[in-house]
């Protein structure tokens, strides 16, 4: 059997048996370990387990997952959340969906402070899935926001994903990041009408809350104040370089931690439990990212993207063919590995032919950049996806996956839009 | 018996320096030199493993047959060969390649067990690079936060007075945009690597502040196990000539970078003179001493600088 | 045999522990070496702390993971399936993930001792690679024990839409 057909078969088996039902992590690495030990024998295969596994569990940016679910469940236990959402529910509740509408533009920050989709789905699941469940919303559309909107930190700078296509294009970050601005905020907008769509069509995914009074509103915001306290310390130390986006992720836990020590609102018990949840969701999540890393070097042996992609661009099919049948690629390859992953098996077979046919690389990072993060909530494996039902253990997966689908289709418009007009990305960049 | 396809891990992008100043070479070394096809095949961007600093136990363990890393990524696997990139071990402008081939029997050569060296070499000198500061004495680096790449260059910081931070190159970029560092030292190859001549905006050079340096190792079974045919085309090129090319190489990138820097309207260069520089080499020799002393390295560093 | 389950218990309980100790321990770091720094004065070796300390977390919360059921599953099919079938998934599952962890704790325990081998240490502190390493097979094995258990003896929990419908 050729390599690329072993790769093949290796999707293949890794959809039956997440359809069979088997855990996510343990499918991949089943695959994966079993790929790479066909492809490259056995010493490679157990070399590669051991290696990547122990990297990962050691990676000093990861960081972020214990410490941003951390932050999540004690501002969930001390009811720092919920005020937060008694305040934007009486901000803007009366609107059908309001809750996920705020919710979407709560991602969007998140997303474009911490330059990573893992940590928005994270932070923004655990917060808010539970507070929508209390105002009535249905599980569908909130875990559907959480999941999609999270996406957003790759494609809202400062974005991870565009720093790895710059360095493996030999681009600017900084124009890179200008090209994300206005396709960001238009996604971002495209999310929004997704969600009041939705709610005019199908009023009980989010239903409408009763209308307050100034008094009522001011008070849940004098509530919500703790919160917000902590969200632009956050936000303010990641700007002026106090410190890290990572080392945010610490020094937001540490930060909900004190306030709810002083304000009583968290005792010795709940804190703990908080701390033992955090560790279990870590758990979960960290052996799903483990898995992924085995998968990508046995894609990598097989050469499957390399051959596929060669095979794909040979045909002639004009500047906007091959770019969309590029595009095409990715979407699919989307489906089956982790975003980063594939912009190093790719873009050195795609960037000769983009430059040959004249198309904008910059342009086209952006293009590749949403396409990744339609990849992340794709199924089977949709890494934010699995991260949203980490922390909503009694949602379903596939209602989930049903609930991600109208971002879904709002960012495959939002691809269209960028396609078409590519002002979108380049006006900006071109008045550096 | 089937032709034989060696694996060549590499963990940046392909695009990097490092593919045609070595990896072109030696395959073609391969190619041209058997008459049964031996080949070798990249493996760029970490498609066999991600990490850096895990590449010599990925040769070891047979992952890949073949990679580069870096000795500063697992400091406490290499401590001679890293007096190397001790500031002042070796002048400017003397190649590391030299240096560290003229040690490696002798010294070394026990820091690299289970693989055959195929080439050791160093980047170009460390400069310091800022943003919105201009050091030209080290008083201008005093409560500065400089992120290093390793322990010696925190040391070397910390004795010019600076704070030096430990910070995952792809996060440099936003570091220095938002002020979470003030600068970094490294070779100027980071420069357009990493996309830092964007925000960088003073550049000094002249004190010496060491290098980087680098290994490529082949697993010791395969190397062994090579044909005849094979193992006679990689000795002809393993060693000193493939070490000097990566150099070169290495050198060249970093030459064109600062060229870039120079011309620049957006960043300032400062070349500090002999004079200039004296005061950093000065608080420096004694990072370098206490090093060599602790790892007890007097020999090796006797051999590295060829007396 | 009830008491070697209350003893694996035991060992999942203190697995957890041990991570959640090591989660706040991550905390403290991060926040010691934040202040400090920007007062000139850095937590020396903080990344060190933190990126070994991690391994501990990581793998702490594992073995309590596969006792909650909490590996992230597709159950998209499993309405449809017949119970007996839902069972026999839930062992096979079972059985693979124990096998899987305990291949992650036997090629890592290969790992530290080459880690030994070659002095492999963090950069700064100097912490033995291997010592987290050999603490990473421990966990680990635990959590393969715990998905045993899992499989053989605790009756499974119904699918949510079963639960609601
Ligand atoms: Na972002
Ligand atoms: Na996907």
């Amino acid at each position: 059997m050729s390599p690329v057909l072993i790769g093949s078969a290796g999707f293949v088996l890794l959809l039956v048996l997440l359809l069979l039902r088997i855990p996510v992590a343990f499918a991949m690495f089943t695959v994966g370990f079993v790929g790479i030990w066909i492809l490259n024998g056995l010493q490679a295969a157990t070399g590669l387990l051991a290696s990547e596994t122990f990297a990962l569990a050691s990676n000093s940016e990861l960081i972020v997952v214990p410490l941003f679910i951390l932050m999540g469940n004690v501002a969930s236990v001390t009811g720092m959340s919920r005020r937060l959402y008694e305040a934007a529910y009486a901000t803007i509740g009366q609107v059908r969906g309001g809750l996920a509408a705020a919710t979407v533009i709560g991602c969007g920050g998140f997303a474009a402070l911490s330059g990573s989709s893992v940590a928005s789905a994270l932070t923004m699941g655990r917060t808010a899935l539970a507070e929508m469940d209390r105002f009535n919303y249905s599980p569908r559309l909130s875990t559907g926001v959480v999941a999609a909107g999270g996406t957003l930190g790759i494609l809202i700078p400062p974005s991870t994903g565009f720093v790895i296509y710059a360095i493996l294009t030999e681009q600017s970050i900084g124009r890179l990041f200008m090209a994300g601005v206005l396709p960001g905020i238009l996604l971002l907008t495209l999310f929004l009408l997704t969600v009041l769509l939705l709610c005019a069509l199908k009023p009980s995914l989010g239903p409408k809350g009763p209308a307050t009074t100034l008094s009522e509103k001011g008070r849940a915001f004098l509530g919500a104040i703790p919160i917000l306290v902590v969200i632009l310390l956050t936000i303010g130390g990641i700007y002026t370089g106090v410190f890290s986006p990572t080392e945010a992720a610490g020094v937001g836990a540490a930060l909900v931690i004190v306030i709810g020590a002083v304000s009583r609102t968290l005792d010795l018990r709940s804190f703990w439990q908080a701390a033992r949840s955090s560790v279990v969701t870590t758990a979960s999540v960290m052996l799903i990212l483990m898995a992924a890393h085995l998968i990508n070097p046995f894609i990598a042996l097989s050469h499957l993207p390399a051959e596929v992609s060669r095979m794909l661009v040979a045909f002639d099919l004009g500047t906007y063919g091959t770019l969309i049948l590029i595009l095409a690629i990715y979407l699919v390859l989307g489906c089956f590995l982790e975003g980063l992953a594939m912009l190093v098996l790719t873009l050195p077979i795609f960037m000769p032919v983009i430059l040959s046919l004249g198309i904008d690389p910059i342009w086209f990072g952006v293009l590749v950049v949403l396409t990744l993060e339609m990849g992340l909530i794709s199924p089977p494996v949709g890494i934010n996806v699995f991260i949203v039902k980490s922390v909503a253990r009694d949602v379903p997966l596939s209602e989930i996956f049903w609930g991600v689908i109208p971002f879904w289709c709002a960012m495959l418009v939002t691809l269209g839009l960028l396609v078409a007009l590519p002002q979108l990305s380049l006006w900006l960049p071109g008045m550096m | 018996t089937e032709a034989q396809e060696l694996k060549y891990a590499n963990w940046a992008p392909p695009f990097h320096t490092i593919t045609e100043a070595q990896i072109d070479p030696l395959a073609s070394a391969f190619a041209e030199g058997t008459t049964e096809g031996a080949s070798l095949r990249a493996f760029h961007g970490g498609e066999l493993g991600a990490g850096p600093a895990d590449q010599y136990v990925r040769i070891v363990q047979g992952t890949a047959d073949m990679g580069w890393g870096l000795p500063g990524y697992t400091s406490s696997q290499f401590p001679k060969t890293l007096i190397v990139e001790l500031p002042g071990a070796l002048p400017l402008e003397e190649p590391g390649y030299a240096a560290l081939w003229r040690a490696f029997d002798a010294e070394l050569k026990s820091e690299f067990p289970m693989t055959e060296a195929i080439a050791l070499w160093g980047a170009e000198p460390n400069i310091l690079m800022m943003k919105e500061r201009e050091v030209l004495s080290p008083g201008d680096l005093s409560g500065l936060k400089i992120r290093v790449a390793g322990s010696i260059a925190a040391e070397a910081m910390e004795a010019l007075g600076a704070t030096p931070v430990q910070l995952p190159m792809t996060q440099v970029y936003n570091g220095l945009q938002t002020g979470l560092i003030d600068g970094l030292v490294s070779g100027a190859s980071v420069l357009s690597d990493f996309k830092l001549n964007e925000v960088v905006s003073t550049v000094t050079t002249g004190p010496n502040l060491g290098r980087l340096t680098f290994y490529t190792v082949m697993n010791k079974g395969v190397y062994d196990g090579l044909s005849d045919e094979a193992r006679a085309a990689l000795d002809e090129i393993k060693g000193e000539p493939i070490s000097k090319m990566t150099e070169e190489a290495w050198v060249a990138t970093a030459d064109k970078a600062l060229e870039e820097a120079r011309s620049s309207d957006s960043i300032t260069v400062n070349d500090l003179d002999a004079a200039a520089s004296k005061a950093f080499d000065d608080a420096l020799a004694e990072v370098t001493d206490a090093y060599v002393a602790e790892v007890g390295g007097e020999a090796a560093l006797a051999a590295i600088q060829g007396q | 045999m009830r008491a070697l389950h209350k003893f694996a218990e035991g060992l999942i309980r203190l697995s957890a522990i041990i991570g959640t100790l090591g989660l706040l321990f991550v905390v403290a770091v991060i926040v010691v070496d934040v202040v400090g720094r920007n007062f000139g004065a850095p937590l020396y070796g903080a990344q060190d702390l933190v990126m070994m300390t991690m391994v501990i977390v990581v793998f702490g919360g594992m073995a309590l993971c596969g006792r909650e059921d909490g590996h992230i599953v597709v159950d998209i099919l499993e309405p449809r399936f017949p119970p007996r079938l839902n069972r026999a998934i839930d062992l096979v599952a079972g059985v693979l993930g124990a096998t899987i962890f305990v291949a992650i704790a036997y090629t890592v325990f290969k790992s530290a001792q080459l880690s030994q081998m070659l002095n492999l240490s963090s950069n700064l502190l100097r912490l033995p690679t291997a010592w987290f390493q050999y603490a990473l097979c421990a966990l680990s094995l635990i959590a393969a024990l715990a998905l045993i258990l899992r499989a053989l003896i605790t009756p499974r929990r119904p699918h949510p839409a079963q639960e609601t419908s």
